[in-house]
């Protein structure tokens, strides 16, 4: 893992995504279009249910939750599956495994850079959007710095989820229907669709160490300084449990990449 | 270094592809079958590429040439036999051979596709870690080359078929390597830039001493670039000689040219060994009025023909 590699690969994915700016502005309207969708229907559960605090949870605690849940998902979004089993069909996957570097790092470094533009174009706005609009709702301290960590963290198990999906491709020669699978079951166990607090409790014991809840609920949590992690144990376990999905999927995702990789037959003629 | 640059010895590849049923009943029925066929697309085969020579790798459609290609660097792991290249085993030390191989496919590209030319080329200076002086140096040589300046600051995207196969070639020679595989480089160019690309590949082999391991079904590529050739057919290994022993051997071929009253010229491939040129155009000729005759030495793309029609050699 060479700096130079990661800062040129970086480097161009930058410019790449910069290069479709129309994409950026119509990811940033389709946003607000949903936010308005969400506001409305949370407003209806809010207003059905009597009181102004449900499941712990204000309106505006929600609505600060699923926005930034909104943005985060934006901004994490990989076309992992997707990217590799197009170029499996196409046989394009070929010159990706001919470059000098491992194909786990290489791929994930290649997307670095519309991470960092995603990161300045929507989610930053988002954010600063929604600090002025609640107007001091969001605490201003070291609850950032940890937001910042968990969200790199996050990136890295996102990533490793991505890949342990996408080399089914290599089995199935069509990924389509696992990726609507998989992305489903990240939306709702990772809590960027409902707060996890609005899960049933039983469920949510189980869903609370999943890896997906890893990806959005952690990060998020620790920028609103809920549920323990304004406490250094708070911290620690949710690190922890990041840290800890990060090895698992990671040693996981390598065997499994491994394996997959001694598959490839991509159209030899 | 040694002088091999590729060695090979008895390399088989068997594919093991499920048979599939016909309809959709045996559609549904291959969901759940486990009736694989193994299909051999390479067998047996040796070789040896030596350092700095440009080998014309020929086949007709599925003999098994990509296989190959793809087996000596290191994306396929051959079934069985022994693939040496720069004097390590690819399949095995993939990453670490691809430092030293450059790849070209005529139908796909390596570079990023909305990025202008020069930042592909940066970008591959850093992911293979070229130092700055000797990418100054190979930029240099290109340019003494081939004129790049039009193409330099173009998004590859808005590129012909052309430039960016040029682009695609210029880019797989840029960190030096000791071996470069083309695989059809010339597909669907035009007269002018084939000839182009083809000298191209040829200074650059001088100049680098690159080893270049060429597949093509144009047999403009051959005669202009490589002096051996190595066909294969049926993942067998069916030639592996000098281009000029090859056209001996079919010595005694000739291809004659008739034109015939209408002003069109009708060729007919004849071996003098058993057949008579002479009777051939009289009995045409008392068929049709005949104006004009040539008779010309057999050509390589011939003499391919004959090998991929069965003419054992």
């Amino acid at each position: 893992m060479n700096p130079r590699r990661l800062i040129a690969l970086t480097r161009a994915g930058i410019m790449e995504s910069l290069h479709f700016r129309l994409g950026i502005f119509v990811t940033l309207f389709a946003n607000l279009i949903y936010l308005v969708l969400v506001y409305y229907l949370w407003k209806a559960i809010y207003d059905s249910s009597g009181t102004d605090v449900v499941n712990g949870m204000t309106f505006t605690d929600t609505m600060i939750y699923l926005i930034l849940a909104t943005a985060l998902f934006n901004f994490l979004e990989m076309f992992v599956v997707w990217d590799m089993s197009r170029s499996i069909q196409s046989g394009k996957i070929v010159l990706d495994l001919l470059k000098p570097m491992r194909f786990r790092i290489y791929t994930f470094w290649s997307y670095s850079g519309s991470h960092v533009v995603q990161f300045v174009l929507t989610f930053i706005p988002t954010f600063i959007v929604v600090m002025i609009v609640t107007g001091g709702a969001i605490k201003m301290g070291i609850n950032l710095l940890w937001f910042v960590i968990a969200t790199v963290f996050a990136l890295i198990i996102n990533y490793s989820i991505e890949m342990m999906v996408a080399p089914i491709c290599l089995y199935t020669e069509s990924t389509w229907g696992i990726n609507i699978v998989k992305e489903t079951i990240v939306l709702l166990l990772s809590g960027a669709s409902i707060p996890l607090a609005f899960f049933p409790e039983k469920v949510r014991m189980i869903v609370d160490y999943l890896p997906f809840r890893a990806v959005y609920d952690i990060p998020l949590t620790m920028l609103l300084g809920k549920n323990g992690s304004d406490t250094p144990e708070g911290l620690l376990k949710m690190f922890g449990l990041q840290l800890a999905w990060i090895l698992i999927l990671t040693v996981a995702g390598n065997l499994f990449w491994n394996h997959a990789v001694k598959k490839i037959t991509v159209n030899g003629g | 270094m040694e002088n091999e640059a590729v060695v090979m010895k008895n390399v088989c590849k068997d594919f093991k592809v499920l048979n599939r049923h016909e309809g959709l009943a045996g559609s549904i029925k291959d969901l759940f079958s486990h009736d694989y066929k193994t299909v051999s697309a390479v067998k047996d085969v040796s070789l040896t590429v030596n350092r700095g020579e440009i080998i014309g790798y020929l086949g007709p459609n599925g003999a098994g040439k990509s296989t190959t290609i793809k087996m000596m660097t290191g994306v396929l792991e051959p079934s069985s036999g022994e693939i040496l290249v720069n004097g390590k085993v690819p399949y095995k030390n993939r990453t670490e051979n691809c430092e030293n191989i450059g790849v070209v496919f005529g139908q796909r590209s390596q570079l990023w596709w909305s990025l202008p030319l020069i930042e592909s080329f940066k970008l591959l200076r850093d992911l293979y870690m070229v130092p700055q002086k000797e990418y100054d140096e190979m930029i240099e040589l290109y340019r003494s080359l081939v004129d790049i300046e039009p193409i330099l600051h173009k998004p590859v995207r808005q590129m012909s078929l052309g430039q960016r196969t040029l682009s695609d070639i210029l880019a797989a020679f840029l960190h030096n390597p000791a071996i470069v595989f083309l695989d059809e480089p010339t597909i669907g160019l035009d007269v002018s830039m084939k000839s182009k690309i083809r000298s191209l590949i040829l200074g650059l082999n001088k100049e680098k001493n690159t080893t270049v391991i060429l597949t093509t079904h144009d047999m403009g590529d051959v005669d202009a670039l490589c002096k051996r050739i190595v066909i294969i057919d049926h993942g067998q290994k069916i030639y592996d000689n000098d281009i000029e022993h090859l056209k001996n051997y079919f010595g005694s071929y000739r291809t004659l040219k008739l034109c015939l009253a209408d002003g069109t010229w009708e060729e007919t491939l004849i071996d003098e060994k058993t057949t008579d040129v002479m009777d051939v155009i009289m009995a045409r000729q008392k068929e049709t009025k005949i104006t004009d005759i040539k008779i010309l030495e057999i050509s390589t793309e011939d003499v391919i023909k004959k090998i991929y029609e069965g003419g054992s050699v």
